[in-house]
């Protein structure tokens, strides 16, 4: 049994939403890293689906693997910058951090 | 699209001839990794690199013809245009290597600031060079992730505090621009961008959900632009960052960035057959960024706050030469860009000098144009030549750009082009006064500065050599635009 494309899109756009929207309203690093995760899924999925109306080629599968690998060093840089961060502010809440401003 | 693995392999080795400046980058990243378990001494480090980006810059091929080399099966093109872009890239990476070298700051995990240093010019020349989505998506993620590290390379607070912003700002960028692509990928079934698939397919389906779609991808370049709206991360990454670091990122990623932005925008363009009018998009972005960018400018007290404004505005000239949408454009832009590269580093290294004696703010520079005469008469060259006023050749470049706008304009009658000019020309009139602002601390107010043994020797020949490069191409501009007027530009 095939699944109609549409489900699929639809399924990658409220995971884009929802990724999109976790990483505005949660004001926790870890918890925006979580929902660009999400953002990333969305757009793999868009990928791997969309190859359903071109069988020949595997470009979107390609694509997705190659997200998949880029989305884990993304998230280990990430990591790495929010323990350096927390190390030095004792807080990972992004809000908290902010000494660097236009000062008047 | 099924070859089998000989074939795969032949491809691969028919296009490493055209490939050797990335290979000799890469092995230089890698070189410089170990080199740096082995011995530490900073010269020979510097040294090594120094080599392998010269390297690079001599191997870079010159192609007779206008179109050049398709490698790899279609992932990455050589050509004219982003060998002039590659080279200029390499250009901005020897002139931070200076400046690096030059910076008693940073001396702790020398050789992973170099390699990372290296692998971002990896990243940018593979952007100048892609022509397919995965190759786009990579290349930028590979400049990113390098760019998220640099910029907490100084190991201070502010420096944590800049790569968490950078690299929050810069992962969901990357997040959108990957939907974006994503989306296009569905709608016309291949990634090679260049492909006559490509654009044939977006021209029979001209929905709004392409224009969201293109709209997406055009986030992640305008984030490395750092042109408005993806703007704000700028400033503050600046202010954290290592000088040498600031100094690159107001360069190369730009530079990367822009080359792609060029092809990418024409294809979505269709050649001028797209219902949705892309070059009046590229205007709106470039009127915000040069406002943004200028007025941002005028209350800033930090030189590298300032600076990172300044680079927001001049992403906005530079995105000027684009919207032109005409080859005189991209060859303005072209020089301009050049241009840039010279002034840009030029006020950088005198700006990392200054900081070197302790002289943080601007209004610490009170008096410095009595004590230090060659250094403040060369950096008020360099800012001269930022705001574009002759007899540098950033008035140049400004003209030059200019005028491809009004011919643009003049062409097309599009109000949108007239108002971007006149924004452009009124905004370079308020450049001047906060470009101005250093001299005029530095020669008009009266103060004392820390007294330092310090006189800056290397940097005032160093700066003499880029003064001079800014005078010549003022007075003959047409050294350089014999070489630029041999790339013709196309894309397919």
């Amino acid at each position: 049994m095939m699944f109609p494309l549409q489900h699929f899109l639809i399924l990658a756009a409220i995971l884009f939403s929802i990724g999109l929207m976790l990483v505005v309203v949660k004001r926790h690093a870890i918890m925006m890293l979580i929902g660009i995760e999400l953002m990333l899924n969305a757009a793999n999925l868009n990928l791997v689906a969309f190859n359903q109306l071109y069988p020949t080629h595997r470009d979107g599968q390609m694509f997705a693997l190659f997200v998949i690998i880029v989305a884990v060093c993304e998230t280990a840089v990430g990591l790495a910058i929010i323990l350096r961060t927390y190390h030095f502010y004792q807080t990972s809440v992004p809000d908290a951090v902010a000494e660097l401003s236009d000062k008047p | 699209m099924e070859r089998d693995l000989s074939e795969t392999i032949a491809l691969v080795r028919s296009s490493l001839h055209a490939f050797v400046p990335e290979l000799i980058l890469s092995l230089g990243i890698l070189l410089v990794l170990l080199a740096g378990l082995l011995n530490r001494r900073r010269g020979r480090l510097t040294l090594m690199v120094f080599g392998t980006i010269v390297l690079s810059l001599v191997t870079l091929p010159h192609h007779a013809a206008p179109f050049g080399h398709t490698l790899f099966g279609g992932m990455v093109r050589s050509d004219n245009f982003s060998a002039y872009l590659r080279a200029l890239i390499d250009v901005g990476g020897v002139l931070t290597l200076v400046m690096a070298w030059r910076d008693t700051r940073t001396t702790e995990r020398l050789s992973e600031y170099y390699s990372l240093l290296l692998a971002v010019i990896l990243g940018a020349h593979l952007l100048v060079m892609s022509q397919n989505l995965l190759m786009v998506f990579l290349s930028l993620e590979i400049m990113s992730l390098c760019s998220y590290v640099l910029a907490g390379f100084s190991f201070t607070r502010q420096g944590a505090e800049g790569s968490l912003k950078y690299f929050l700002f810069g992962a969901v960028a990357s997040a959108v621009m990957l939907y974006g692509l994503s989306l296009l990928y569905g709608f016309t079934g291949t990634l090679d961008f260049s492909s006559g698939t490509f654009s044939a397919a977006l021209q029979q389906q001209q929905t709004p959900l392409v224009f969201v779609a293109g709209l997406m991808v055009l986030a992640g370049f305008l984030y490395k632009l750092a042109a408005a709206p993806a703007h704000p991360w700028a400033p503050d990454v600046y202010e954290g960052a290592p000088m040498p670091v600031v100094a690159f990122f107001s360069v190369v990623p730009k530079l990367a960035a822009i080359g792609a932005l060029l092809k990418f925008v024409l294809v979505l363009n269709a050649f001028g057959q797209s219902t949705f009018d892309w070059q009046a998009v590229l205007a709106v972005v470039a009127i915000i960024t040069l406002t943004v960018g200028n007025f941002s400018a005028l209350w800033q007290k930090n030189p590298k706050r300032l600076m990172a404004y300044s680079s927001i505005a001049q992403s906005g000239f530079l995105l000027v030469g684009v919207v032109a949408f005409l080859p005189q454009g991209m060859q303005f832009m072209l020089f301009y860009a050049t241009v840039y590269v010279v002034m840009n580093f030029l006020v950088f290294i005198y700006l990392q000098g200054f900081e070197n004696i302790g002289l943080e703010t601007i209004a610490s520079y009170q008096g410095l144009g009595r004590q230090r005469v060659w250094p403040m008469v060369f950096l008020l060259v360099g800012l001269v030549a930022l705001t574009g006023l002759p007899p540098t050749a950033g008035f140049t470049g400004k003209l030059f750009i200019f005028s491809a706008l009004w011919e643009a304009y003049a062409l097309s009658g599009k109000p949108v082009l007239l108002w971007l000019l006149v924004i452009g020309l009124l905004n370079t009139v308020v450049s001047l006064f906060y470009y101005l602002r250093i001299p005029y601390f530095a020669f008009i107010k009266n103060g004392e500065s820390p007294t330092s043994t310090n006189n800056l020797t290397f940097e005032n020949l160093f700066g003499l050599l880029l003064v001079l490069l800014l005078l010549v191409l003022f007075f003959s501009p047409g050294l350089l635009m014999g070489w630029i007027n041999k790339i013709t530009f196309v894309i397919r």
